[in-house]
């Protein structure tokens, strides 16, 4: 390969790698703040982030709702049934058992009835293409070219990340969520309603999920099975330190850019393991993750 | 003799058919400070977990101003002003020291939709300030919780408990680890929050030179039953007292 190409390549590859990193980032940031509040990994991310696409999909083409009517909807519905799931099952299952492992089981659960759901109204029998609400005319970048969708999905997750750390840093509500997930008991003595922080720790992160369906949709084919991107997003979380938001981006944006790196220089057949080479360098070199902080080690 | 703002009576807990505290009452004056003290093991932090609702007893009341609290949950305790911290710190290790004082003034940060919102609001911005100032944390505002050193992570849970502008305010062990000046600041504050501003204080103490200084009654627990009451002049003769202390040998002899 002669240096020309090469840095033709690491141009596309970078910008390409912040597009798709950008939609690894958001649902790494729902996997995470769902985390740091109630130290539960929700398996259930991939599956909201496909119901989500398939219920857009639904209001847009099948009841011919109007853009503007039909992703706020999406949105809200996506916020009150990952809301209602807190309250409804994960909080009994908490009272009754108290075993984190059970609340895990809950939201392997979950997804499978999403799955379910979406198989059962016939629309995912079929791979489906969602429309794009933005032209996909290309446009340089450098030497990488790229569309003005994917441009339009770079910013829109930007301003989303954005939002999301301005809520955790700088709102009364963000630092009860980042207290609940610290102290909860003592939290709770201060007077924070646990439950409706965690309530809304799950409609926002569901929200998040389904602004990343709704924003990498018309770039692929919509089926059911859709919701498997899930896994670079949780190695984007596990790069990151899991616990950390700003680390959940980095390391949405390390596995989009080393993916497609990984795809241009070596072969398109290696980028399904890419993620996985990544994260085993993180777990060996810096098992905290990158924005992991030190470890800490609890009291018996 | 006023009304008791916290009274507690006849409370029974029990884990596992071990009984941690067995049938114990007391009623604690208002703008007084009333210590709890015994051995280790005597049922004091427990007796705390009951009336912070953090544990179940299973027998007995608990009346705070009137109203029965036994079933209440633990999160309507700031909004009755109660407050209270712990013997093994619960902060919020990650958060500044002023992030702490504000989730501890949460309840009072409510109102409109852009007051929850709103990160410092300006009233309460200033009553933490203060309480800042007063405990001696100015130096650490903006220090997380984890990077203090002991004694000052004792004050922010003092001074976060003040944050909720409590009318009654539990203390478990405020002095444990501190050095003697920071000893001596700490009896001045609780004098002059019990004195001057009419708290009410119960506090678990094994610093005796504290709690002989600073209390109205004391109340001595051993094996999780009541054994002395009264000043603290009239406990520190107590012979069952002496006993629970140092052993009935000793008190025989000595």
């Amino acid at each position: 390969m002669d240096l020309e190409l090469a840095i033709l390549f690491l141009q596309q590859g970078l910008v390409s790698g912040l597009v798709i990193g950008s939609v690894y980032a958001l649902l790494a940031l729902s996997i995470v703040m769902i985390f740091k509040t109630s130290e539960v990994p929700n398996f259930a991310a991939g599956e909201v982030f496909m119901a989500a696409a398939y219920c857009a999909l639904f209001l847009m083409v099948f009841r011919a709702l109007p853009v503007w009517l039909a992703i706020p909807l999406t949105l809200a519905t996506s916020f009150l049934v990952a809301a209602l799931f807190r309250r409804g099952v994960l909080t009994q299952v908490a009272k009754a058992s108290g075993s984190p492992v059970n609340l895990v089981i809950a939201t392997l659960g979950l997804s499978y009835v999403l799955k379910g759901l979406v198989r059962r109204t016939g629309y995912g029998d079929t791979p489906r293409s969602f429309p794009a609400l933005v032209s996909t005319d290309s446009v340089m970048i450098g030497q990488a070219s790229l569309t003005r969708l994917d441009m339009a999905i770079f910013v829109a997750a930007v301003v989303v990340m954005a939002a999301v750390f301005w809520l955790f840093a700088y709102t009364k509500v963000g630092r009860s969520m980042r207290a609940v997930g610290m102290n909860p008991k003592a939290a709770r003595l201060m007077g924070v309603n646990i439950e409706r922080v965690h309530m809304l720790v799950w409609g926002l992160s569901a929200v998040i999920s389904a602004i990343a369906a709704l924003l990498i949709a018309p770039k692929i084919l919509m089926t059911a099975e859709m919701g498997s991107v899930v896994t670079m997003a949780f190695a984007a979380a596990i790069v990151g330190g899991f616990t950390s938001l700003p680390g959940a981006v980095v390391g949405g944006f390390v596995i989009g850019i080393v993916e497609n790196l990984v795809g241009l220089f070596i072969s398109s057949r290696a980028i399904v393991v890419a993620p996985f080479l990544v994260i085993m360098l993180v777990l060996i070199f810096r098992p905290q993750g990158l924005f992991g902080g030190r470890f800490a080690i609890k009291k018996v | 003799m006023a009304n008791p703002l916290l009274s507690v009576e006849n409370l029974t807990i029990s884990f596992g058919g071990i009984v941690a505290v067995r049938d114990f009452s007391i009623a604690v004056e208002p703008g007084t400070i009333h210590a709890l003290i015994g051995p280790n093991g005597a049922g004091k932090s427990t007796t705390f977990n009951c009336i912070s609702r953090l544990y179940k007893p299973n027998a007995g009341r608990i009346i705070f101003d009137g109203q029965e609290i036994t079933h209440l949950p633990s999160s309507a305790m700031a909004g009755l002003g109660i407050a209270r911290s712990f013997q093994n710190l619960e902060l919020f290790n990650e958060l500044t020291v002023l992030e702490n004082m504000l989730i501890g003034a949460h309840v009072h940060c409510g109102g409109s939709f852009g007051d929850r919102l709103a990160a410092h609001p300006p009233a309460v911005m200033r009553e933490i300030d203060a309480i800042i100032e007063r405990t001696g944390l100015a130096p650490y505002r903006e220090t997380k919780a984890r990077n203090l050193d002991f004694g000052h992570q004792k004050l922010l849970e003092l001074a976060r408990a003040l944050a909720i502008k409590p009318r009654l305010l539990l203390l478990d062990e405020p002095a444990a680890g501190l050095r003697n000046r920071e000893i001596a600041a700490l009896d001045t504050l609780l004098t002059d929050l019990a004195r001057k501003e009419g708290l009410t204080i119960i506090i678990v103490e094994h610093v005796m030179a504290l709690v002989m200084s600073i209390s109205d009654r004391v109340t001595v627990l051993n094996f999780g039953t009541k054994i002395a009451e009264g000043t603290p002049a009239e406990v520190k003769g107590n012979t069952a007292v002496i006993e629970a202390y140092l052993g009935k040998e000793v008190a025989l002899h000595g």
